[in-house]
């Protein structure tokens, strides 16, 4: 179908890299010797890109992550952002992981606001923390539920804490491992669609993490198709060239969906097929 | 096949706190033949575990009963094995020993020689020899997995009950076990049956997808047979034609019961104003360029000029799901292939009648019968051609689409095929696939050739896939296309609006029509709401000369009909074509009460009141039969349809019965506006 549309897709990126993953190899010493998990990965983000990365696991997409967090060190490369290199985890950069992490005996509110007032003292003492915490609940459609506690919220509405923490903290880059992989389809979809929004509304950077191919599909302007390990690298970079706002339902109409989501079938099942021992 | 398992018309009830009851599930009953594999989907809540544990014996029915090979299931037994999610194996067993923990308890009398020849050839079918001393912790999630699914196999069980069993792995990791157990459950010869919320597994793995409606009182909503070729891998059923059709079925019942979740949650009422029972109207549609009716009557105000103020038009990417929604109310009446009304009303398929009423026909002609390029290349220009290549080819069987059984393109696609003595259910193979997947398909090289409405075939010659080789002026020039359906309890509810949305739509007729407004028409059409499609691909045809791939285009005049004298009332002589051709092809039987189907289903008193309100000249009786008589079935009599049907000579013979329908609602008379 016609709907399709390059330029608007582009439109969402400005031109020349952002986030820069520079020859990145990972090797870990082991009794058997050095054990290679990542060989040299080269990638390319523009600001305001979606990016998702996709592989079998142990494919090290997890350690790649870390090392734009800045939680692992390449042994050889570097991954820049804005030029700079990054040597240490930090605010600009925010991960959310697929287990929430959140803190149990706090609210959803408080939760946010420790995040927010650890990182922006000055806005705590003026006073603007709180509207910050305001607006990002209100962002993730939980103001009602501020005051309620990990505890009494379900797994979709704890991921919206996550996230409205993670984005509270203005990050240039955010990180997604693997966001949505607890939840049940119907809450995944929604979330999906809400990630959409608030990314559109946010203009962030966005790395993440995912198993599902459709999932990638439906939220990316490039999913990044890993090899298997040890050694994994970039496989195969597909650009997908759906317009935004993206529609779930006019999404499946298009052919060029179907010849998308062969080619990584193709890619994970017959190219780089995997064994889980 | 005689059924392994009958589960016999289940009702499973569960006491509530309060002292109330909780009504699981509502009246089940289903089938499973030995062998078979089975899954059940649904969303959460819809009592798919229930049914498991039921299946299982771990409970009993509070009304109804399950059989398995004539015995009642009473209590769970090692010919029923179940496999969890979470694994359940013991953590501190090794793999072999937590397989030989299970064969040495069920299987005691056998020699230990034996038992233990029994744990090793499971392990080995699972692929885990190389892990078989280590122990849980030390092994993967879907390792975890495989041996859950040895030790359950161990014990030779007739019945594997699969309860979610890839759940907590991850999408990737999910893919290569599902291979592995199709392999197995091929090898060990099981019958399984199993849980599931992923589409894509179960179509890989299933004969049979049974889809579940939401509880309480969760009831089969479709059956839908998955009738992929084995051995089966995700690719080569990804790569199969019909694979995203099928999909899109699943995927269709999911979203349709979660709005109706939603839907449930916060009800939408009638609005009513005036006279007008209901102004709030959802009206389904399918993206193709003879939607155009529609779409002007929204666009161009005249449904809010006879106010119908808060009409909202649904897209529907396939005319199953259209059907369905009209079946179920979600919509109050929608956009149809003209055979479509007579198919619901007699039930075909194995659904139950619903008798629906028409009283507009939308648009007429619009069609064409495309092939893959390479038959033109070939020398192929005509259906006689095609015969000869037929002949010439017999290991190659062409498949060609088209988009519903009791669509028009079906009917026609088949009469032109015979009419050639192209045998269409045994020269060629004809499957059903949506509209907007048709080039795709033909581009992919796993379908032949198509026969649908526009804008698909203009696409496939302007992307130079292929040629048209028929439009259906060449074959039948002015035959009923689409016409406006709504249920027929829905008519008599609603006179007021059904007569308000008749003179609606037959005002946006004529206004479609007039080819001034075409190139308007197409600018509409191609808005992503609509078809969402480069208006340059809906003007063939529509507005500009029509281009078949073949040489110069040429402008066929009424490509695309909406308006005009014969155009717009329902045409009883045609619809005896249309009965009797669905007969012909198997899609339901003919009724011996054809005139009282006919009489329920076409409205032209309706019609009537419509065109006569808004000052148009009656029409005079007439038929759209051609001089020569009709399309593929010249000696037919619109008077004695039956004795067309005897006539055909067709093995089976066709049946003729009477069609027991639903006694009809009582009218409200519509007073004069």
């Amino acid at each position: 179908m016609q709907t399709l549309s390059s330029t608007a897709a582009s439109a969402t990126r400005t031109t020349g890299a952002y986030l820069e993953i520079d020859g990145v190899t990972k090797v870990y010493p082991s009794a058997r010797g050095a054990h290679t998990v990542l060989d040299g990965v080269d990638l390319s983000v523009a600001e305001g890109e979606f990016v998702c990365l996709i592989g079998h696991s142990g494919c090290g997409k997890s350690t790649l992550l870390d090392m734009v967090s800045g939680f692992r060190q390449p042994t050889t490369g570097e991954v820049r952002l804005n030029g700079e290199r990054i040597i240490d985890p930090g605010p600009d950069r925010m991960v959310v992981f697929q287990n929430y992490s959140l803190l149990p005996w706090l609210s959803a509110y408080d939760n946010i606001a420790l995040a927010v007032n650890n990182v922006f003292p000055e806005l705590q003492r003026n006073g603007q923390a709180k509207a910050i915490v305001e607006e990002h609940l209100a962002m993730v459609g939980l103001s009602e539920a501020a005051h309620k506690k990990p505890g009494s919220l379900s797994g979709g509405m704890k991921q919206r804490v996550s996230i409205a923490r993670a984005l509270a903290l203005k990050p240039k880059v955010l990180l997604l491992d693997e966001p949505f992989g607890a939840l049940d389809p119907i809450t995944r979809e929604e979330l999906q669609e809400e990630l959409l929004k608030i990314w559109a509304d946010h203009r962030v950077t966005v790395l993440m993490i995912t198993h599902d191919i459709d999932e990638a599909l439906f939220l990316a302007d490039r999913v990044v198709m890993m090899t298997n390990g040890p050694a994994a690298t970039i496989g195969e970079v597909l650009e997908l060239p759906f317009a935004r706002p993206r529609v779930r339902a006019r999404l499946l109409e298009q052919p060029e969906y179907f010849d998308l989501r062969n080619r990584a079938l193709d890619f994970l099942y017959r190219r780089y097929a995997h064994d889980d021992e | 096949m005689p059924a392994l398992l009958t589960v016999d018309n289940i009702t499973q009830a569960f006491p509530l706190k309060n002292g109330g009851t909780y009504v699981a599930l509502k009246d089940i009953f289903l089938q499973i033949a030995e062998g078979e594999f089975v899954t059940l989907i649904g969303h959460s809540g819809c009592g798919k575990s229930t049914l498991l544990d039921l299946l299982a014996g771990l409970t009993l029915a509070s009304e109804g009963g399950i059989l398995m090979n004539g015995q009642e299931v009473t209590e769970p037994g090692p010919d029923r094995m179940v496999v969890f999610q979470n694994y359940s194996l013991l953590p501190w067993k090794t793999v072999r020993q937590n397989i030989a923990l299970a064969v040495d308890n069920v299987m005691p009398k056998l020699a230990k020689a034996e038992r233990r020849e029994i744990v090793e050839r499971n392990i080995k079918l699972v692929k885990l020899t190389p892990a078989a001393d280590k122990y849980p912790a030390e092994i993967s999630g879907g390792m975890k997995q495989r041996v859950a699914i040895a030790r359950a196999l161990a014990i030779r069980p007739k019945l594997l009950l699969l309860d979610e069993p890839f759940g907590a792995l991850d999408a990737l990791t999910r893919g290569n076990l599902q291979t592995q157990l199709m392999e197995i459950c091929q090898e060990a010869k099981v019958t399984a049956v199993m849980v599931t919320h992923d589409v894509d597994e179960a179509l890989l793995l299933s004969d049979r997808v049974v889809m579940l409606t939401n509880g309480p009182e969760a009831y089969i909503g479709q059956i839908l047979d998955v009738p992929l070729a084995r051995p089966r891998s995700q690719l080569t059923a990804v790569e199969d034609p019909t694979y995203y059709g099928l999909r899109a079925e699943v995927v269709t019942f999911l979203n349709q019961q979660r709005d109706a979740r939603q839907q449930r949650l916060k009800p939408k009422g009638a609005v009513a104003c005036g006279a007008l029972e209901k102004v709030n109207l959802e009206i389904g549609f399918v993206p193709l360029t003879d939607c155009a009716p529609l779409v002007m009557a929204l666009e161009g105000g005249f449904f809010a000029r006879h106010g119908l103020d808060q009409v909202r038009l649904r897209r529907e990417t396939n005319w199953k799901t259209l059907e369905a929604n009209l079946r179920q109310g979600v919509v109050d009446a929608a956009q149809m292939v003209a055979g479509l009304p007579f198919a619901m009303t007699l039930g075909s398929q194995g659904r139950s009648p619903v008798p629906i009423t028409s009283a507009l026909t939308l648009t007429r002609n619009g069609n064409a019968i495309t092939l893959h390029r390479r038959f033109h290349e070939a020398g192929v220009r005509t259906v006689a051609d095609l015969k000869a290549w037929i002949s010439a080819n017999p290991g190659h069987r062409p498949v060609l689409a088209m988009v519903h059984p009791a669509s028009m393109h079906n009917l026609m696609l088949r009469a032109w095929l015979a009419s050639a003595g192209i045998d269409p259910t045994s020269d060629v193979e004809l499957i059903v696939i949506p509209p907007a997947q048709m080039v795709a398909t033909l581009k992919a090289g796993t379908i032949d050739g198509f026969c649908v409405g526009e804008p698909w075939n203009s696409r496939a010659v302007q992307e130079g896939h292929g040629t048209v080789i028929a439009t259906d002026t060449d074959l039948w020039d002015g035959h009923a296309e689409k016409v406006l359906g709504v249920r027929e309890d829905w008519a008599a509810a609603h006179p007021y609006t059904h007569q308000a949305l008749l003179c609606a739509l037959l005002e946006a007729c004529r206004y479609c029509e007039d080819p001034a407004n075409r190139q308007e028409l197409a600018e509409l059409l191609a808005r992503p709401d609509y078809v969402g499609t480069r208006a340059d691909v809906l003007l063939p045809g529509l507005a500009q000369a029509y281009d078949r791939g073949t040489g110069v285009p040429t402008l066929i005049p009424g490509y695309n009909r909406f308006f005009g004298p014969g155009v717009n009332a329902p045409d009883r002589a045609e619809a005896t074509w249309i009965l009797t051709q669905l007969a012909r092809w198997n899609v339901c039987s003919f009724p011996r009460n054809w005139e009282e189907v006919l009489d329920r289903v076409q409205r032209p008193d309706l019609f009537g009141e419509a065109a006569a309100s808004l000052g148009l000249a009656p029409e005079p009786p007439h038929t759209t039969a051609s001089p020569k008589g009709f399309f593929g079935a010249e000696q037919l009599d619109p008077c004695d349809p039956a004795a067309y049907v005897q006539a055909l000579q067709q093995e089976p013979p066709l049946r003729i019965e009477a069609v027991v329908l639903p006694p009809p609602p009582s009218r409200r008379p519509v007073a004069a506006t």
